[in-house]
C-alpha cells in the first residue's frame, strides 16, 4: 500500500490490555505473604502444574509439567491445590478497580481486561501512560499481585504491548513506534494467528508481525480470510475490535472438565464425574437462560490420550435429564473398560437463547414444562443453600470421590478451614489472608 | 436509621418546647417556636405545630394560641410521641447500612484473617477473631497493622516517634518492636469480628 503505514502521530484510539502475571500463583502469594519470592505451584489436585509463580518459571517449571517431574528439578518449589474461590474473588475485584477508571472494561478471561482509555486524558489531567500507570499500581497495592500492561491504538496491539515485557511490565506502543515492536516480532506470536497460518505465511517471505502488516490489502484479501484482514487492520493501528463492556452473558460454548487424583477405570465413577460436569455446565447455561443443540463428551486417560465424540441432541435443551442419555451414549462410545482414566469434560455447544426454542409436535410439552418447574426449584435452593444442594444421582460417586482428595491434602485451605458460619458450600465472599499473627 | 433520626428530631422539639413552657409558664408563639428550634419559616413551624396536635403535645384555642397538652407531663410525653408517629416502614428502611457496609469501607481491597496470637489481646483482639483488613488505606499512627518486620508477621499497633517507627503489642507479656532492617505493612485492621455460635 505504502512504505510506511505505521506510522500514526496521534492517539486515534487508547486501548489498554491488562494481563496477571502468573495469577493463580499470585493470588497464593498475595494470601500466603510469606510465599512471596518463593516458587509456588498450583494444580496439587491435578497432578499437573496450573499456574507457576515466576521464581518457579525461572527454574523452568511450565504450565502442564508433571508434579513429579517438578519435585525433580524444582525440589523446593510449594505446591498447593487450587482454590478457584479465592482466584475467582481476585479477579471480579480486578474489574472492579479498572471499571473505577473507564466504564469500558472487557473482562476477556478470568485473569485478563481489555480498556477501552480513549478521551480520558481530560479527567485524569496526564498522559495514557500516567492513567495506565495509576491503574496498574492500584490493581497491584489493593490486590497485592503484579499485573502487565500494554497501551496502544488497538485491541491485538495492546496485546503485544502487555506481553513485551512481563512481570509487572507497562508497554506503550504509539503510533510511531509501531513498527519498533512489530518488526522484532515473529508472526505466530500475534494474537490470533497459529503456527498453520504462520507457516503458510513463511510461504510468502512473511517471518515478522511488520512484514505482514506491510503487506497491501490486496494480498491480504486474496490469500487470507476475514479474521487476519481484521488482524491486519489492527496490526496498521486502525482499531477494528470494539471493547465490549457488557459482562459475559453471549456464550458460544460451555465446556467443564474436572480432573481426578486417584485415576480410575471404575465405570460408575468416572460416568459420575462426567454427570457431574453436565450438572454444572446446565447450571450455567440456565443461569445466561441458554440451551444447548449439541454435547461434546470426552476423557482423558492417565498418559495423556484424548477420547472424545460429538452429538447432535434431539432438542435443544438446559436440562440434564434431558441430555443422560445422549450422554450416556456418547460414553459408552469413548469408554475403554481397562484404561485408567484422569479427566473427564464436557461441552455443551450451539447454544441458543431459551427463548427462541420451538418445540415440535413430537415434543412431549407437558414433560417439558414439568421439568423447567423442577429445575426452577433446583436452582432457587442452590441459591439459597449452595450449589449442588440437590444433584442427580448419577453424580453420587464424585462425592466420595472427594473424601479421599481430603485425606491426601488436596482441598485448599478455604474450604477446610471454615469459619463460624460458615459452610462447605457458602462462604465469606472475602480472601483470607493466611499469615500467623 | 432513617427513622430513628426523624423521631429523635421530633422529640427534641418537643423538650425544647416543654422546656419553654416550664420556664416562663407560657407557651411559646409561633415566631419563639422558630428561634427555638432553628426553623426561620414559619410554613415549617406550622407543620411541626400541627403534628404536635394531631399528638395531643399541645392544642390550639379558637383564637390560633397554643395550649400545653401533655407537655405538661414531660415523662408522658416522650412516650406518646414515640408512638404515635405512624410511618411507613419501607420508606424509613430505604436508606439503611448493611454490617457489611458499616465493615467495609473499600470492598475491592478489603481482606480478612483469623487471629491466632495474644499479642493484641488488651485492644480487645483475641485469639479465633476474625480482623478485616483493608490494604487500600494509609496506614496512620494509632492504627493496628499488619506487618511484616525482619521477615517475621506480625499485628501491632502502628506508632510514628517523629522518624521512626515503633510496633507496639496491647499486651504487657509482648516487647514493642523497633524494626532493624526492613518493615512492610499488608493492611490497616479496621475492624474485628466474633462470632460466638
Amino acid at each position: 500500500m505504502n512504505d510506511q503505514p505505521l506510522t500514526i502521530r496521534f492517539w486515534t484510539q487508547a486501548i489498554l490490555h491488562l494481563d496477571a502475571d502468573a495469577f493463580f500463583a499470585s493470588c497464593e502469594q498475595a494470601v500466603h505473604p510469606e510465599l512471596k519470592g518463593r516458587p509456588v505451584i498450583t494444580g496439587k489436585e491435578r497432578g499437573i502444574v496450573a499456574a507457576a509463580s515466576y521464581e518457579a518459571k525461572a527454574r523452568g517449571v511450565q504450565r502442564g509439567t508433571r508434579l513429579s517431574d517438578v519435585k525433580k528439578i524444582c525440589p523446593d518449589a510449594v505446591i498447593l491445590p487450587s482454590d478457584y474461590e479465592t482466584y475467582s474473588l481476585f479477579s471480579v475485584r480486578m474489574f472492579e478497580i479498572l471499571r473505577r477508571f473507564s466504564p469500558d472494561v472487557e473482562e476477556y478471561s478470568i485473569d485478563e481486561a481489555f480498556v477501552d482509555l480513549t478521551g480520558l486524558r481530560r479527567s485524569f489531567h496526564g498522559s495514557y501512560e500516567t492513567i495506565a500507570q495509576k491503574m496498574q499500581e492500584t490493581v497491584e497495592k489493593e490486590l497485592g499481585i503484579t499485573v502487565s500492561v500494554g497501551v496502544s491504538l488497538s485491541k491485538v496491539l495492546a496485546k503485544i504491548g502487555s506481553k513485551h515485557t512481563k512481570p509487572h511490565g507497562l508497554t506503550m506502543i504509539p503510533g510511531r513506534d509501531i513498527h519498533l515492536y512489530l518488526g522484532k516480532l515473529p508472526a505466530e506470536k500475534i494474537w490470533g494467528i497459529g503456527p498453520n497460518t504462520a507457516a503458510f505465511l513463511r510461504k510468502f517471505g512473511i517471518i515478522t508481525a511488520l512484514d505482514f502488516a506491510k503487506r497491501d490489502e490486496e494480498f491480504i484479501k486474496k490469500h487470507l480470510s476475514k479474521p487476519y484482514h481484521e488482524i491486519w487492520h489492527e496490526l496498521n493501528g486502525r482499531s477494528v475490535y470494539p471493547v465490549s463492556a457488557e459482562s459475559k452473558s453471549s456464550y458460544q460454548s460451555i465446556s467443564k472438565t474436572k480432573t481426578f487424583t486417584p485415576p480410575s477405570h471404575d465405570e460408575t465413577f468416572i460416568f459420575g464425574q462426567l454427570s457431574k460436569n453436565l450438572e454444572s455446565a446446565c447450571i450455567k447455561a440456565r443461569r445466561h437462560n441458554l440451551a444447548a443443540t449439541r454435547l461434546f463428551v470426552f476423557l482423558r486417560t492417565q498418559d495423556f490420550r484424548d477420547t472424545g465424540i460429538g452429538l447432535k441432541l434431539s432438542r435443544p435443551s438446559a436440562y440434564p435429564v434431558d441430555l443422560f442419555e445422549s450422554l450416556r451414549n456418547g460414553f459408552q462410545q469413548v469408554y475403554r473398560p481397562r484404561h485408567l482414566y484422569r479427566q473427564t469434560g464436557i461441552v455443551l455447544a450451539g447454544l441458543m437463547p431459551e427463548a427462541d426454542i420451538h418445540y415440535t409436535l413430537f415434543d412431549d410439552q407437558t414433560k417439558i414444562e414439568k421439568m423447567s418447574r423442577v429445575y426452577s426449584v433446583i436452582d432457587e435452593l442452590s441459591g439459597r443453600y449452595g450449589k449442588y444442594t440437590v444433584f442427580h444421582a448419577t453424580s453420587l460417586p464424585t462425592k466420595q470421590q472427594a473424601r479421599h482428595e481430603g485425606e491426601r491434602g488436596d482441598i485448599p485451605k478455604r474450604t477446610t478451614e471454615l469459619l463460624k458460619g460458615e459452610n462447605k458450600r457458602q462462604r465469606l465472599g472475602l480472601p483470607m489472608l493466611h499469615i500467623k499473627v | 436509621m432513617a427513622r430513628r433520626a426523624t423521631e429523635e428530631k421530633i422529640l427534641s422539639r418537643t423538650k425544647s418546647i416543654a422546656h419553654f413552657y416550664h420556664q416562663k409558664g407560657r407557651m411559646p408563639s409561633f415566631a419563639e417556636i422558630g428561634e427555638l428550634i432553628g426553623l426561620r419559616s414559619k410554613n415549617a413551624v406550622h407543620k411541626l405545630v400541627s403534628k404536635l396536635q394531631q399528638n395531643n403535645v399541645l392544642s390550639k384555642d379558637e383564637k390560633g394560641r397554643l395550649i400545653p397538652g401533655s407537655i405538661a407531663l414531660p415523662v408522658r410525653v416522650l412516650g406518646t410521641v414515640e408512638a404515635g408517629f405512624p410511618s411507613p416502614a419501607e420508606e424509613e428502611l430505604a436508606d439503611t447500612l448493611s454490617l457489611d457496609d458499616l465493615l467495609i469501607q473499600n470492598p475491592s481491597a478489603t481482606f480478612m484473617l483469623k487471629v491466632s496470637g495474644d499479642s493484641m489481646s488488651g485492644a480487645g483482639i483475641l485469639p479465633g477473631d476474625m480482623v478485616i483488613i483493608d490494604k487500600g488505606q494509609e496506614p496512620k499512627s494509632g492504627d493496628i497493622v499488619i506487618a511484616e518486620v525482619d521477615g517475621e508477621w506480625t499485628m501491632k499497633y502502628l506508632k510514628k516517634r517523629g522518624e521512626n517507627i515503633i510496633l507496639i503489642p496491647a499486651n504487657p507479656l509482648y516487647k514493642p518492636i523497633r524494626p532493624k532492617k526492613e518493615l512492610k505493612i499488608a493492611g490497616v485492621v479496621t475492624a474485628v469480628v466474633r462470632k460466638y455460635r
